[in-house]
This record gives C-alpha cells, structure tokens and sequence, in this order.
C-alpha cells in the first residue's frame, strides 16, 4: 500500500498573507470554514496533492511540512523514535476523526503522519 | 575559522608532496610563527588573529577577494554554534509566551468547563482573540503536552489533579519548557530567590 505524501501545510507567521499570495498566483482556493480554523487549499487540479496553511509561532520561520499516510500514527510515532526522530506533537485527534503527529527526522527537518483517510 | 586552517593544512600538505624533508619548523619559519602555534593551529586547539590571517594569505599568494573571504568566514557562527542559538531562540520564545500570554491559560481553563466544544473558533471569541492566536497557542500546548486531543477529540489538558491557578499553570509550563530543552541539549538558566 506504501505510504504516500497525503497533503503539503504550509506553516506561515502571516497566514493571511500567504493564502493572499498563492490564491492570487495559482488560483487556489482556501477554505478556514472548520472547527479549527485550518486554512484548506484546494488546488482546483485533480494532480498532485492539497494542502493548507496553519499559523505559526513568532519564533518560528515560515517553511513546508509534508503530511505521510500511515496505519497507525501512535505505533508509527513509536517506529519513528526507535530510527532517531523527534516526535514535536505526539498523536493529536483532528476535527475529522483523522490522527495525526508532527516529528523532526534526525536531520531536523519537520514532518507530519496522519492515518489514512 | 577552521577554513582557513584547512587550507594551510592542504598547503603544508603540498609542500610535503615535493619535499618529503620538508617539516612543520619549515612552514611555521616561511609563515613567520613558531612551530608550536602553527601546530597548534592545525590541530584547532588554537584560533589564528586576522591580522596573522591576513599576512599569511599574503605569503600563500591570495589575492584581497580571496582573503576578504576567509577574514569575512571568521565571523559566521559554525554550523553547530547555529543550531544551538537556533534551540535557544526557539525554547527561550516559547518561555516568553508561556509567561507573556494568558491565552494558553485561558484554554486550559476552558477546557474543565461542562459542555466545552474543542472548536477554535468559539475558543477564539470566548477568549477574545483571532483563531490564530487560539491556533499558535494550542499547538503550543500540545508540543509542552499540556493539553491532549484524544481519540474521542475531546481537549484534555495534562496538569494533573487538583485545582491549578494560573501561576501554578504557568510554573508547571516552564518547567516542562525545561525539561524539553534540556532533551535538546539546551540548559536555560535558573534564577534563585
């Protein structure tokens, strides 16, 4: 079944801005009308993958993080940290009954798993 | 600094390749230092001077733009020196929200009230912010696992028993900011008193 790049987040410190940007350049449109807010990007293309937008700390610069399907994202935490990853949010519920965590690899670079949908 | 190390290193090296005889007193002489600081130099238990930088680029031949680099490279933090500012940076801001911002507290507070809905926007207009700013907050609270959202998608937060007021929240918080950089190899100060 492998486990494929589900949706791309952008993480942003001015998420209004960047929806601005990429809606204004690529036609996309976004849609924050859920319980968390979350700004969803539709590409309008049946290719490739969606995305969205989620605000991120001061401190923190602006930068892509990719979402991975997985079976299980509390086993799959545990496997990720056995190989030397950093889980940053441990296994987190989201409004749709979907599952999700964010790590950093060992490198440092942010990643997300989210259970299959 | 280490660049500049390097490339004495290669040019000891290449003198070496057409003299076998050619020894390390030899280097230091044509540099002008002792054999002691150069080795001391090449084993990076020592710094070189910018002025001793720069009249050594002079005697390997550099030309001004290639010196200016190598002068310019003494003031880049090292990769590691990076990363760990990076870490300071990062879990010292997330101490200065913690205690600047009673947004998190706020949540935390909600979250014990009967019939609380986890939905950041109603969370947003009971607290008086924009969604972002519950959005920010609540991602905050998850990384310092004090708040949860279990399977049942009910927000839990993780403080323990019994009643906490904000200073007890905000002391427990920090003390897991702690506890986190410490993971990451990052010792944030304590103040006595």
């Amino acid at each position: 079944m492998g486990n494929p790049v589900m949706q791309f987040q952008i993480l942003s410190t001015a998420p209004d801005e960047t929806a601005r940007f990429y809606s204004d350049l690529f036609g996309w449109t976004v849609d924050a009308n859920n319980p968390l807010g979350y700004r969803e990007i539709s590409t309008g293309a049946r290719e490739g993958i969606q995305g969205g937008i989620w605000p991120s700390p001061p401190q923190a610069p602006t930068f892509v993080q990719l979402f991975i399907a997985v079976d299980n994202v509390r086993t799959f935490s545990r496997k990720a940290e056995g190989a030397g990853a950093k889980v940053v949010i441990p296994p987190t519920s989201l409004p749709d009954g979907s599952e999700m965590a964010i790590l950093h690899d060992p490198q440092g670079m942010s990643f997300g798993i989210v259970t299959r949908s | 600094m280490w660049e500049f190390r390097e490339r004495l290193a290669r040019e000891f090296e290449a003198r070496r390749a057409n003299n076998v005889r050619y020894s390390l007193r030899a280097f230091a002489a044509f540099l002008g230092t002792d054999h002691s600081t150069l080795s001391q130099i090449l084993r990076g238990k020592r710094d070189i001077p910018s002025n001793q930088l720069r009249l050594w680029g002079k005697k390997l031949g550099m030309t001004s733009e290639e010196l200016a680099v190598y002068v310019a490279s003494q003031y880049v933090p090292s990769r590691q020196a990076r990363d760990r500012q990076e870490q300071l940076r990062h879990w010292t801001a997330e101490g200065l929200a913690i205690v600047t911002d009673s947004c998190h507290w706020q949540i935390v507070e909600l979250t014990r009230e009967p019939g609380f809905r986890g939905d950041c926007r109603t969370v947003a207009v009971q607290v008086g912010v924009p969604v972002d700013h519950v959005n920010v907050a609540l991602a905050r609270l998850l990384r310092l696992r004090l708040l949860e959202i279990g399977p049942d998608r009910q927000w839990k937060h993780l403080l323990g028993p019994g009643r906490h007021t904000e200073t007890s929240f905000r002391k427990l918080a920090l003390t897991r900011i702690r506890e986190l950089a410490a993971r990451d190899g990052v010792k944030l100060l304590r103040v006595q008193g």
